[in-house]
């Protein structure tokens, strides 16, 4: 160890310690531009200059080494003078004007300014000239900002292992940094990992997604904060990139009980927001989770998690879909005697009743509910509940996760006609393996997941001729593409833009009056405003409608005894943050309080519900367990050949002629040849989390007045 | 046998003993006793916990090159001389930096080179990424090989009269070449007045230049700090923005919009410059304009003051105009003037337009009567409308 004196403070720090970060590490400001504590020192900037006792002239405090008995300063007026000149010369070619700048407030320079003091106008001013880049995706250049600090080419070739970023000349002299024959990112093998824009003291290198006003982790890795369980996704990426698929699921198990499950149908809002669909295609992370899934041992989870010892508090949950089984889990896991009424004759909800046996197997619900029962959830199935209040005699809490599964019929001409079945009615019917009472030629009606479920549903179990319409424009259908195309290549016919006149028939149904939608909007009450396109009246013939057009909770009114919402959902005080209902003890989650979203918002309806049963049952609420193993996720990334050209890979899909026929499985998922090229192509977002952030002047002024 | 074949009968110490009992030094501006570098080397490899390697190319600050001309003339005895520092401090890592320009050399001399295990590598030399090597000059590398095949003479390699000379350090420049009539001598990165006296051993880039009465000294710093400019890496603030600075203050001064402050604000920024820098080229790439300013500030201040270039060089204090008892009007001129910068028609006197006028001189070598005169003076009364030839009267 080595003492030093800094300006009078005394520090104990290790023999040869950077005296830079030394000082900074223990309070003592030194202003500081090309230095980076994650960045080997340059000493180019000339701002971190000292003096130090017994040495003639000045020194950069970031290339000196602590050596016991080092004093110090880092005032006095030569040094002032020389880094005044310093900040000036720095300053000649940058733009004066701070406040059209994007990183303005953000920024190290602007910072280092109010610090030294406003410059004497000594110098030749120039602008440097330089177009703004915004060829690239993601990063934009303004190499007019840059003041060669060089952290953005040490972070690409030292820190990373890129070495994409380069020291460049242009014709006229001026300096700057920029890639090899000033080509593409994408084109010298970029991996978009952030890092330049992240060290970048100024604005020159930024995001182009900026001041989004999200937390910073949020804004960085998208994927994870869009995901509503917010499972650690470029994590587990990383596990499945290194064959460590038992840690992966581990990694997912942390969030959601249903890690398969969710592999196969969940809605993925994770990619629509993963910031590599910006280079080429978003990553395929539902079938890199299915992956891991798939080949999880169980070696970290099972038998590992968390369970508190019994708390003597009964709880009953209303409802084994994803909401009720993923609180049930949870609630167990605190400690308290669950038990979960379910209504139909299997567990599951509306991933066994609703979304159809070709895109999730019965027998995968049916092994993670097992999970949850052999944690000790009690099931009680063909149970239903009509009076939940009841419940309380015997409970100390009840949570309803009535799911919503009664279908909507549009109140319009025809509609009571024999032949129309709603959405879930005819799901369920057919997941039970029973007759739908669906005829040969059908029209399905809405444009979302449900109605392509529906349709395709109808394809395998014999309809002739389908025809589905909505009222929304190709681009603006709920659904997700790829089922819109897989349904299109069944033969399955899409009218996206049209409006439900009338159902035709007198005593059946002979098929649908459509009109054109010309323009559909929401007003400021968020009512619809349709206009049709003038004589575009048409009919499609039809001996079956379908309407999958929304689904409501489905709950007798007179009965119940809890205040309602909308659409006949559980009314309870805040949708997230409070998921009491009218009656103190009775809780709601999942599509029951919020209306039909997904098999993923549920599982994290119910993970909240589960902390606020538990708190109001005397535990703390804190329901977060750790199962995967520390991850020793590299900085250094290194080089790899064409990466942002690295397709998005494919699962293994049966053709539509043999997959339109059979209710059985037809996407087999990512092949063992594909799993590790696919979770390769991963930005690895949030290994940027780990550098470290700037250390300015306002961060000690505050400090000191603490 | 060769210096390396000599070189390897010995140990590191006894080769380290022989360079230093033979006084041999390193050449260029970091001129020491080359023993000692390279003992520094190894014991900055061991602090830094780096690889010893030995590093040999001219000074990050030449911009000449002439020196270049050792290793053109005897490559292998660079690369000997290389291998012979690489056995005394125990190294494996050699690198031959030529400059970034000698491209076309670096690739001639990448294979003789690579049976010395010498990589070569046409680029400025990277101060920082060398840290724990042992750098030396191309000259010292040769002196290494001369030493080891015992043909070694004390000097320092100077380029005078068309040729790359070996001359003793304490030869004075008078004795190289002619200075009569020299008003400064460049040497090395700096210049000097002739009553200096400045030996061999200034001229550490082999450069040597006399500048007499007829060249400016402003015009001439503005060319070095350009040619800096050219090669700096550009990394350090003080060399990359300096050199604009000097550059700009330079040149605005020949172009006769110099200010006074200009004066003070060089010296502050140049002094600045050479304890602010990594490498030679900023620690001496601002000298020469130093120098400029210190031994000739009334050169300077002529062309700030009295906007005049006392040399003549300076073309934005020369004016050019038409004698007009002299113009016949034959119009030749305005027949190579590419800038419309004649006023006139065939048959009257032409006037040159001021505001368009280039100074190309291309006029002034067609004229059949020699009537385009420039004078760094007044310009005498020139007629003020279109005036026939032989009507025109001073009064």
């Amino acid at each position: 160890m080595a003492v030093i004196t800094i300006d009078g403070v005394r520090m104990e720090v290790p023999d040869g310690a950077n005296v830079l970060n030394a000082a900074l590490d223990n309070g003592v400001y030194i202003p500081h531009l090309c230095h980076h504590k994650d960045l080997s020192p340059l000493g180019s900037c000339r701002m971190c200059i000292v003096q130090v006792e017994g040495q003639e002239g000045v020194t950069t405090s970031c290339t000196l080494k602590a050596k016991d008995g080092m004093v110090i300063t880092t005032k006095n007026p030569e040094i002032e003078r020389l880094r005044m000149l310093a900040l000036e010369l720095l300053l000649a070619g940058h733009p004066e004007d701070c406040s059209t700048c994007p990183k303005y407030g953000h920024c190290e320079l602007q910072m280092l300014m109010q610090y030294i003091g406003p410059k004497t106008g000594r110098m030749k001013m120039r602008s440097k000239g330089f177009p703004e880049n915004e060829k690239n995706p993601l990063i934009v250049h303004d190499m007019n900002r840059c003041v060669l600090c060089g952290r953005c080419v040490r972070a690409c070739n030292d820190m990373k292992g890129v070495g994409v970023l380069q020291y460049k000349k242009k014709a006229d002299l001026e300096v700057y940094v920029g890639t090899l024959h000033d080509k593409l990112l994408k084109d010298e093998n970029c991996r978009f990992c952030g890092s330049c824009a992240e060290v970048c003291s100024t604005g020159t290198i930024r995001d182009m997604l900026m001041n989004t006003g999200l937390k910073k982790e949020d804004e960085i890795v998208p994927c994870r904060h869009a995901c509503p369980a917010h499972t650690d996704i470029p994590k587990y990426i990383r596990f499945v990139k290194e064959g460590n698929y038992d840690a992966a699921a581990a990694v997912i198990r942390e969030k959601v009980p249903f890690p398969t499950t969710l592999g196969y149908i969940c809605t993925h809002v994770c990619e629509l927001s993963c910031k590599r669909k910006e280079v080429n295609e978003a990553m395929a992370i539902r079938d890199i989770k299915r992956y891991a899934a798939e080949h999880d041992t169980g070696l970290y989870w099972k038998g590992k998690g968390k369970q508190l010892p019994d708390t003597g508090k009964k709880v009953c949950v209303v409802g084994g879909g994803p909401a009720g089984l993923t609180a049930a889990y949870y609630l167990r896991k605190q400690g308290h005697d669950v038990t979960v009424k379910e209504a139909l004759p299997t567990v599951g909800g509306y991933m066994a009743y609703g979304i159809p046996a070709y895109r999730l197997p019965r027998d995968i619900i049916a092994s993670e509910a097992k999970v949850i029962e052999d944690q000790g959830v009690k099931i009680e199935v063909n149970t239903r509940v009509e009076k939940p209040v009841e419940l309380l005699k015997e409970y100390d809490a009840v949570l309803l996760a009535l799911g919503n599964h009664k279908g909507v019929r549009l109140p319009m001409k025809g509609s009571n006609l024999p032949e129309v079945l709603v959405n879930a009615d005819f799901l369920e019917k057919a997941s039970k393996g029973e007759e739908t009472g669906m005829g040969k030629r059908i029209i399905v009606l809405g444009g979302g997941n449900v109605a392509f479920d529906c349709a395709r549903t109808a394809k395998r179990l014999g309809a002739e001729e389908i025809h589905l319409a909505c009222l929304e424009a190709r681009a603006a259908m709920t659904a997700d593409d790829e089922e819109i195309e897989q349904a299109m290549e069944e033969g399955i016919f899409v009218h996206p833009a049209q409006t439900f006149e009338a159902i035709t028939g007198d005593e059946h149904v002979t098929g649908v009056d459509f009109m054109n939608v010309e323009s559909f909007t929401f007003d400021e009450n968020r009512r619809a405003i349709i206009k049709k396109e003038e004589g575009s009246e048409h009919h499609i013939d039809g001996d079956t409608v379908i309407f999958a057009t929304g689904q409501w909770t489905d709950v007798d009114p007179e009965t119940i005894g809890l205040t309602l919402g909308r659409a006949q959902s559980i009314a309870v005080k805040d949708i997230e943050n409070d998921k009491s209902a009218s009656v103190e003890g009775i809780f709601a989650a999942g599509d029951c309080i919020y209306g039909t979203k997904s098999v993923i918002a549920a599982i994290e309806s119910g993970r909240e519900a589960a902390s606020q049963i538990d708190k109001y049952l005397g535990g703390d609420g804190d329901i977060t367990e750790k199962l995967a193993p520390e991850q020793d996720a590299s900085m250094y990334i290194g080089q790899f050949e064409g990466f942002g050209y690295e397709p998005r890979r494919k699962t293994v899909i049966d053709a539509p002629e043999v997959r339109q026929c059979t209710m059985a499985l037809y996407d087999h998922g990512l092949s063992d040849e594909d799993i590790c090229g696919e979770a390769s192509r991963c930005l690895q977002c949030d290994l940027r989390l780990k550098i470290s952030g700037p250390k300015t002047w306002g961060d000690f002024t505050e400090g000191k007045e603490a | 046998m060769s210096a390396l074949e000599n070189a390897k009968a010995l140990t590191g110490a006894e080769i380290l003993k022989k360079i230093a009992d033979l006084g041999l030094v390193e050449q260029g501006v970091y001129a020491g006793s080359l023993a000692d570098l390279l003992a520094a080397a190894v014991a900055e490899s061991k602090e830094e916990g780096v690889e010893i390697g030995v590093a040999c190319g001219l000074n990050n600050a030449d911009t000449d090159y002439v020196l270049l001309g050792i290793l053109k003339n005897a490559p292998e005895k660079v690369m000997e001389g290389i291998a012979v520092a690489a056995l005394a401090v125990g190294a494996e890592k050699k690198t031959l930096y030529v400059p970034e320009s000698e491209k076309a050399l670096a690739d001639e001399l990448a294979e003789k080179a690579a049976a010395y295990g010498i990589a070569v590598s046409a680029e400025f030399i990277n101060v920082r990424a060398n840290k724990g090597s042992a750098m030396i000059h191309i000259a010292t590398a040769a002196d290494l090989a001369d030493a080891f095949d015992d043909s070694y003479v004390p000097g320092v390699y100077v380029f005078v009269g068309e040729e790359l000379k070996k001359v003793s350090a304490t030869t004075k420049i008078a004795d190289l070449v002619d200075v009569t009539g020299a008003k400064a001598i460049e040497a090395g990165y700096k210049l000097y007045t002739p009553a200096e006296e400045p030996t061999a051993a200034a001229a550490v880039n082999g450069v040597i230049r006399v500048l007499t009465d007829k060249d400016c000294v402003v015009s001439a710093a503005e060319k070095k700090v350009t040619a800096c400019r050219q090669t700096s890496c550009g990394k350090c603030v003080f060399c990359r923005e300096g050199l604009i600075q000097l550059q700009y203050m330079n040149r605005e001064i020949t172009q006769g919009r110099g200010k006074a402050e200009f004066i003070d604000l060089a010296k502050e920024i140049g002094e600045a410059m050479e304890i602010s820098t990594l490498c030679s080229m900023g620690q001496e790439s601002a000298k020469y304009t130093l120098d400029a300013i210190a031994a000739f500030e009334d050169e300077y201040m002529a062309h700030i003051k009295k906007k005049q270039c006392p040399a003549g060089e300076c073309q934005a204090f020369i004016n050019f105009y038409i004698d007009p008892n002299l113009c016949n009007g034959c119009a030749k001129c305005t027949e190579v003037c590419a800038d419309d910068g004649l006023e006139g028609l065939p048959g009257y006197i032409y006037i040159i337009d001021e505001f368009n006028c280039t100074k190309c001189r291309k006029c002034e070598d067609v004229c059949p009567v020699h009537a385009i005169k420039e004078t760094t003076g007044r310009v005498p009364k020139l007629p003020d409308r279109l005036t026939r030839v032989g009507r025109f009267r001073a009064n």
